[in-house]
């Protein structure tokens, strides 16, 4: 199980993933509503995976993505993305992210998205 | 021609029999032998090892067939290639995404698609995989990345089991615009004429997501009574289905004094 930072400008989306993520046995550290706050939360808290919004104000997720690999290259990051911007996917995969979820999600496979990437 | 070994369903019991594959018709060969002309043939479903075939001649009462995966598939891909169906060659990939998550291993394969009375086809060399047209929640006009290019393709949403599985299919505009107009006209029923309120919809999204009641009511910050009134307007108007009734009971003298016993050093 995982210590995991989430990354989303909406608290309703947070609050999904939170509640998934908590009923997969996984620890949520903590909560960032945009890139810049991810870094800073990132730094600080060290966490084994970070679910990552691709839209959000200040710093989009994929620049966040780029400056925590920067920061930690082993950093494990799942990019999370409203569907018809899947093309997304190559920028992010070639960024560094290890996993992709598209929303609207269903919890069971997030879990196993989540599983696959910790243990990696 | 190729025979195949199969076993048929005759007035409800199994049979063993021989398929031989021709080019405009299905020779059965066994305690009752007949002839299934290619093109009578419109409709075709796969629930396991079991292929159904919906014929002209037998429209209430499909020829029911039963036999290895490998044979079932050489089956499938003749019948596809030859019966009578809204065809067209096309690229596709499915399962693409499955309950949001993009399936890793994901490939565009080369083939055809058939529409066919209650279902829509992929088949190729390796794979016939079945939509049945009950089960397409969506259906969209919209572009994805394909060799590096921005390209048009028809994205798929269906339900399979409990996951929601999103399927493309790539191929000459035009072609894709006749075959999303016909899937959305298939799929008509499922549209949804107006809108949900906003915390409708939010609860819509959380019980996609998986989230029961409880997680709910916690998340939303709504009553059960709330919860309730939503899901009688979720269900009335079709777009969800009531799966299990939970219950709240108290205790009866007898079960508090069970408890006070039980918890007596």
């Amino acid at each position: 199980m995982g210590r995991i930072l989430i990354v989303d400008d909406t608290l309703f989306m947070r609050t999904l993933l939170k509640n998934i993520l908590f009923s997969g046995g996984h620890t949520i550290v903590g909560e960032a509503e945009n890139g810049e706050e991810a870094i800073a939360k990132y730094q600080e808290l060290k966490p084994d995976l970070v679910t990552m919004d691709v839209v959000m104000p200040k710093m989009n997720g994929i620049d966040a993505l780029k400056n925590i690999r920067a920061a930690d290259p082993n950093a494990k990051v799942v990019m999370c993305t409203a569907v018809g911007q899947e093309q997304m996917v190559k920028l992010a995969v070639k960024s560094g992210a290890k996993g992709y979820i598209v929303k609207p999600f269903q919890a069971p496979k997030v879990l196993e998205e989540v599983k696959n990437v910790l243990g990696a | 021609m190729t025979d195949l070994p199969v076993k048929i369903e005759i007035d409800g019991k199994w049979a063993n029999a021989k398929l031989t594959l021709g080019t405009d018709e299905i020779r059965v060969t066994g305690p009752k032998s007949f002839a299934i002309p290619s093109k009578s043939i419109f409709d075709l479903d796969a629930k396991g090892s079991v292929l159904g075939i919906t014929t002209k001649e037998q429209e209430n009462q499909p020829i029911k067939i039963a036999s290895v995966d490998k044979v079932l598939s050489i089956v499938k891909r003749h019948i596809l290639a030859t019966c009578n169906a809204y065809r067209l060659a096309a690229y596709f990939m499915s399962p693409a995404v499955r309950g949001g998550v993009l399936v890793k291993d994901a490939r565009w394969e080369k083939g055809g698609i058939d529409v066919l009375k209650t279902g829509i086809w992929f088949f190729s060399n390796t794979e016939q995989i079945c939509v049945p047209l009950a089960d397409v929640a969506s259906i969209e006009l919209t572009k994805r990345e394909v060799q590096g290019k921005n390209t048009d393709v028809v994205k798929i949403d269906h339900i399979e089991g409990t996951e929601v599985v999103t399927s493309f299919v790539l191929c000459p505009l035009t072609t894709l615009q006749i075959l999303h107009n016909f899937l959305k006209d298939a799929t008509k029923s499922m549209d949804m004429e107006g809108d949900l309120d906003p915390k409708s919809a939010q609860v819509a999204m959380l019980v996609y997501s998986g989230m029961d009641t409880a997680s709910i009511e916690n998340m939303l910050g709504v009553s059960l009574k709330e919860i309730d009134r939503i899901y009688d307007t979720l269900i009335r108007l079709g777009l969800a289905e009531v799966v299990m009734v939970r219950r709240e009971v108290k205790l009866t003298t007898k079960g508090v004094r069970y408890i006070t016993d039980a918890t007596k050093v």
